[in-house]
């Protein structure tokens, strides 16, 4: 599974990198970024599921196999 | 189709005492809907998100220029594409990391406040801590003397009460304390070209070249910061008090185990934002919801409504620890997302946690029942009187 930010929507709300902050983290001007690749593991789901309903842009999407 | 209820009038909204019955009788006056004074209410979480992801339908520009104001107020009263050089300015400077580095200096400020007042056994949130906290922080973050802070609350204050008149009809309050507060900024800004400082108003008089700001720009900003930035922390501490007080099981439950703290702030600002309706103009006919609406339309962006969505917050109507963050908008969205929210945020917790370090157990005041003043365009409980049992401060 991946995850990724679609940057047009972003706009620093920062609650991805608060809800789920192994995945994402916040870069210099306080907006979302993936860390990595955006892998997400088994054990990070639950959180980045949360992520994704917590981005009051719906910027955020995962990829599942 | 167009849905037109002429009958409504916002202030007839069941507003003061609770917003629960008040943003309940918006919503159920339409998703969009004209006003009997001619604003369109945008009230569903679809048709306010449609707004924000369309600002070139929707200008924020046209809005404040509209409401009147002495100065262009930076970056809001601007649209794309200029709006976003600003904000890569700005947005770095108001981040996360740049709040962590200040986070002691504003926690010991906090703490001299509430220290001020914790052995006495009472106190009024509103006067002794939530009006000043917030322009403390606004002159730590700017790098201007605290000891100036109780005249700009005057003009600050006065500068909001006499806002948001038509540009014909600017009141003689407004002009006289925003010509005072500009005379004082000027000065400021002479002192930190001369002197430069560590902090965000140096910053941005050291860009130079062909991004270099004007005085006028600089001005723009700083009254943005005025009338955006402090009432609206403000309210936000008198409303989270006001919850914490009434509630000593979310008190308690809070003051048990830190991680609930921001939770809490988030369902506090769902449901309270002090800014619960941002104005835009249409640039053109516009449909929302299969409703038309006309170009050069006042549109408010209901963010107070959508906060309490029910098919999005199942217990949309209360405070609820367990109910995962679904994205509340109480610092909007869109390019215009709430410049400092980042810092507001801070602030909250800041107060949260040491308040509660030195005064764990309060309650309102016998007899009283708070309310904002409505009908308004912010929202703030005007006193929060609270009882507690006096703290040793030393």
């Amino acid at each position: 599974m991946r995850v990724s930010i679609d940057t047009d929507r972003c706009s620093g709300h920062g609650r991805c990198y608060v809800t789920a902050p192994g995945v994402f983290s916040d870069d210099d001007a306080g907006y979302g970024q993936v860390v990595g690749d955006g892998s997400v593991s088994d054990t990070q789901l639950d959180s980045v599921e949360q992520a994704i309903a917590a981005c009051p842009e719906l910027a955020i999407t995962l990829e599942r196999p | 189709m167009t849905e037109t209820v002429r009958a409504f009038d916002l202030a007839d909204a069941p507003m003061a005492r609770s917003r629960t019955d008040g943003w309940r009788w918006v919503r159920d006056a339409g998703e969009v809907f004209q006003a009997a004074n001619g604003t369109w209410m945008l009230t569903s979480p679809v048709a306010v998100q449609y707004a924000h992801r369309n600002p070139d339908l929707f200008s924020s520009a046209k809005a404040f220029d509209q409401l009147g104001s002495p100065v262009t107020l930076i970056p809001i009263a601007i649209d794309p594409p200029d709006h976003a050089r600003y904000r890569r300015v700005l947005d770095p400077m108001l981040a996360p990391k740049v709040i962590n580095v200040m986070d002691e200096a504003l926690r010991a400020q906090a703490r001299e406040l509430i220290l001020a007042f914790a052995d006495r056994g009472e106190c009024d949130i509103v006067d002794d801590l939530a009006r000043l906290y917030p322009t403390q922080v606004f002159l730590t973050v700017f790098g201007l003397p605290l000891a100036d802070r109780d005249q700009f609350i005057r003009w600050a204050e006065t500068i909001i009460e006499n806002s948001g008149q038509t540009l014909e009809d600017l009141s003689p309050e407004l002009m006289e304390n925003a010509l005072a507060l500009f005379a004082y900024l000027q000065t400021c800004i002479a002192d930190k070209r001369a002197n430069p400082g560590d902090d965000m108003l140096s910053r941005i008089l050291s860009i130079d070249g062909d991004e270099a700001w004007t005085e006028e720009e600089v001005l723009g900003l700083c009254f943005l910061f005025v009338l955006a930035g402090l009432d609206t922390v403000t309210a936000m501490i008198g409303f989270m008090m006001h919850e914490l007080a009434r509630d000593p099981a979310l008190r308690r439950r809070v003051i048990a185990d830190n991680s609930l703290v921001q939770p809490m702030i988030e369902e506090v600002l769902r449901l309270e934002p002090p800014a619960p309706m941002t104005p835009r103009v249409t640039t053109r006919e516009v449909e929302v919801c299969g409703v038309t609406i006309p170009a050069d339309s006042l549109v408010m962006l209901c963010l107070g409504t959508v906060n309490r969505d029910t098919a999005t917050f199942p217990q949309a109507d209360s405070v609820d620890l367990d109910q995962a963050d679904k994205g509340h908008r109480a610092f909007g969205g869109g390019n215009h997302r709430c410049l400092g929210s980042h810092l507001a945020r801070r602030e909250l917790r800041i107060i949260a946690e040491e308040f509660h370090k030195l005064i764990p157990d309060y309650e309102i005041a016998a007899g009283l029942e708070p309310e904002i003043a409505w009908p308004s365009g912010t929202f703030h409980l005007k006193h929060l009187p609270i009882v507690f049992a006096k703290a040793a401060t030393r």
